[in-house]
Order: C-alpha cells, then sequence, then structure tokens
C-alpha cells in the first residue's frame, strides 16, 4: 500500500535516459519531454560538430561534439526548454520537463 | 536552370552543363577520382575564404559563420582524405575543380579591397552563391555521376551540412542589411 502510494506520487520513479540523435543537421526528435532527474544524451552521427546550447542563463551547453561524441544533461527544473545548436543557429530543439 | 547571376555561379553552371552535355553524348563524365577532388577542392575553397574573412571581419556573427565554415569543411576534409586513403584513389585534378579555382580567385580578388560592412556584405553574398553552387554540383553533378558507393554516401552524408550552411549565410545576410547581389 505504502508503495502503491509512493509510486503514484511519483517518489519511486527511476530516472530515465532519453537519447537525442543529431543527424542530417538535425536533432531527433527535436521536441522531447522527460522528468526532473531524468538523463539526456546527445550523440552526434553527423561528420560536423555540432552542440546542445540552452538558450537562456537556466540551462546546459554539451560544448562541440565532434563525429560519434556525445553529451549528457541530468534534468533539473521544469519547465519548456529551447536549445540550438552554437555552430548551426538554424538547429532548434525544446526540452519539455514535467 | 535559373539563370545564374554570380561569376562562380557561371562557371559551376557551364563546368556541370559541359560534363552532362558529355553524358548525353555518352562520353566518360567524371570519374571517382576526379569527384573525389572536385568534394576535396570546394570545403578547401571555402576554408581559405573563411580564413581571410576572420582577419578583415569585425562582426561577431560573421566571424561565428567563418569559424563553422572552417570547422564543417575541414572535418568533411578529413572524411574524404580518410575514404580516397581507404579506397585507395587519388584525387585527378580536373576541369570542374579548376572552374572552382578560378572562381575563388575572381571572388577573393573581389573582395580584397572592401572594409566593414561593404565587405561583410560581399563575404556573406559569395558565400551564398557559393553554397547554392555547391549544393547544385553536389546534385546535379557529383552524386549523379559517383560509381563507388561509399563515396556516393559521403557526398550524401555532406549534402545537408552544405544546405544548412546556405540557409545560415541567408539568415545572415538579411540581417547585414542592404540589398543583396545573388539574390534568387
Ligand atoms: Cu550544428
Amino acid at each position: 500500500m505504502i508503495v502503491w502510494l509512493f509510486l503514484l506520487l511519483g517518489f519511486g520513479r527511476v530516472p530515465q535516459t532519453h537519447t537525442v540523435e543529431i543527424r542530417g543537421m538535425e536533432f531527433h526528435p527535436a521536441a522531447l519531454t522527460a522528468a526532473v532527474g531524468d538523463t539526456v544524451v546527445w550523440i552526434n552521427r553527423d561528420i560536423v560538430p555540432h552542440t546542445a546550447t540552452a538558450k537562456g542563463s537556466a540551462g546546459w551547453d554539451t560544448g562541440s561534439l565532434v563525429a560519434s561524441q556525445s553529451g549528457r544533461y541530468v534534468v533539473r527544473h521544469n519547465g519548456v526548454l529551447h536549445y540550438a545548436c552554437t555552430f548551426h543557429p538554424t538547429m532548434h530543439g525544446t526540452l519539455t520537463v514535467r | 536552370m535559373p539563370r545564374p547571376t554570380h561569376p562562380l555561379l557561371v562557371a559551376v553552371s557551364l563546368a556541370i552543363a559541359s560534363s552532362l552535355h558529355a553524358q548525353n553524348a555518352a562520353s566518360p563524365d567524371l570519374s571517382d577520382p576526379e569527384v573525389a577532388h572536385v568534394a576535396v577542392t570546394a570545403n578547401s575553397i571555402d576554408i581559405d575564404m573563411a580564413k581571410f574573412a576572420q582577419t578583415r571581419t569585425t562582426n561577431g556573427a560573421v566571424k561565428q559563420f567563418a569559424a563553422t565554415m572552417i570547422t564543417d569543411h575541414t572535418a568533411v576534409n578529413e572524411q574524404a582524405a580518410a575514404l580516397a586513403k581507404k579506397l585507395g584513389v587519388t584525387p585527378a585534378d580536373n576541369a570542374v575543380s579548376q572552374s572552382l579555382e578560378d572562381g575563388a580567385k575572381q571572388a577573393r580578388a573581389a573582395l580584397e579591397p572592401l572594409h566593414g560592412k561593404a565587405f561583410d556584405r560581399a563575404y556573406i553574398d559569395r558565400e551564398v552563391a557559393y553554397h547554392q553552387a555547391v549544393l547544385d554540383a553536389i546534385d546535379k553533378l557529383l552524386i549523379p555521376t559517383t560509381e563507388n558507393a561509399d563515396l556516393r554516401q559521403l557526398l550524401t552524408a555532406v549534402r545537408p551540412a552544405v544546405a544548412t550552411h546556405l540557409e545560415h549565410a541567408k539568415h545572415l545576410r538579411i540581417e547585414l542589411g542592404g540589398t543583396p547581389r545573388a539574390s534568387k
């Protein structure tokens, strides 16, 4: 009963890992939903380097990810976070945390 | 095909047209070593132009664009070199590479006397035209004439990067104001 209650309230939730592939100069998926405590991994499948860099101050920056390299962020804040590649301003993604 | 207005576009289009004509006449088109040479030349030209731009511009967004051109085209050339080595292919000079080189010399000469905003606009105009020409060359010449599957795969993988650079340059060009030279 207590375990069930904890699960219902979300205390027993096991943190998940979400993967965003960067390929063809796009984030796949470009829109991701995660929870606080989850980990988001960006892996670069392209030849050219990319970043996944949050807009605004309360965010993250993977720094330059060369081919096959990955970067990660442990989600800390609720809300809709927009991010982009600092090298390619046409590349955008969103991370919705709830 | 829309009528190109930029000298480089004309040069590349002529090279493409003559090659396509050669194809129609059932003559040999670009060999794989020649395609590899065109690819490496196209990347090197943009790297050199970006390095020159970095010594000339004072605009942060233009500097960032030039840095991206150097990083990306260098990464592509490293892949091309690795693939050529793996395939035992020695890139071979050819008419398309030479027309690219000639166009680059002309573009560099045109930019040489410019400074400030005039330079930024002319450089980005040139980058818009150049990436459009390279994109056309990839689609109409390089991918169709490449026989080696690995080389074709590399060209296919590079295409989105060139398309992204083109979009980046177009956005930047609008931000710089004035009338774009090669607006098409
Ligand atoms: Cu990028």
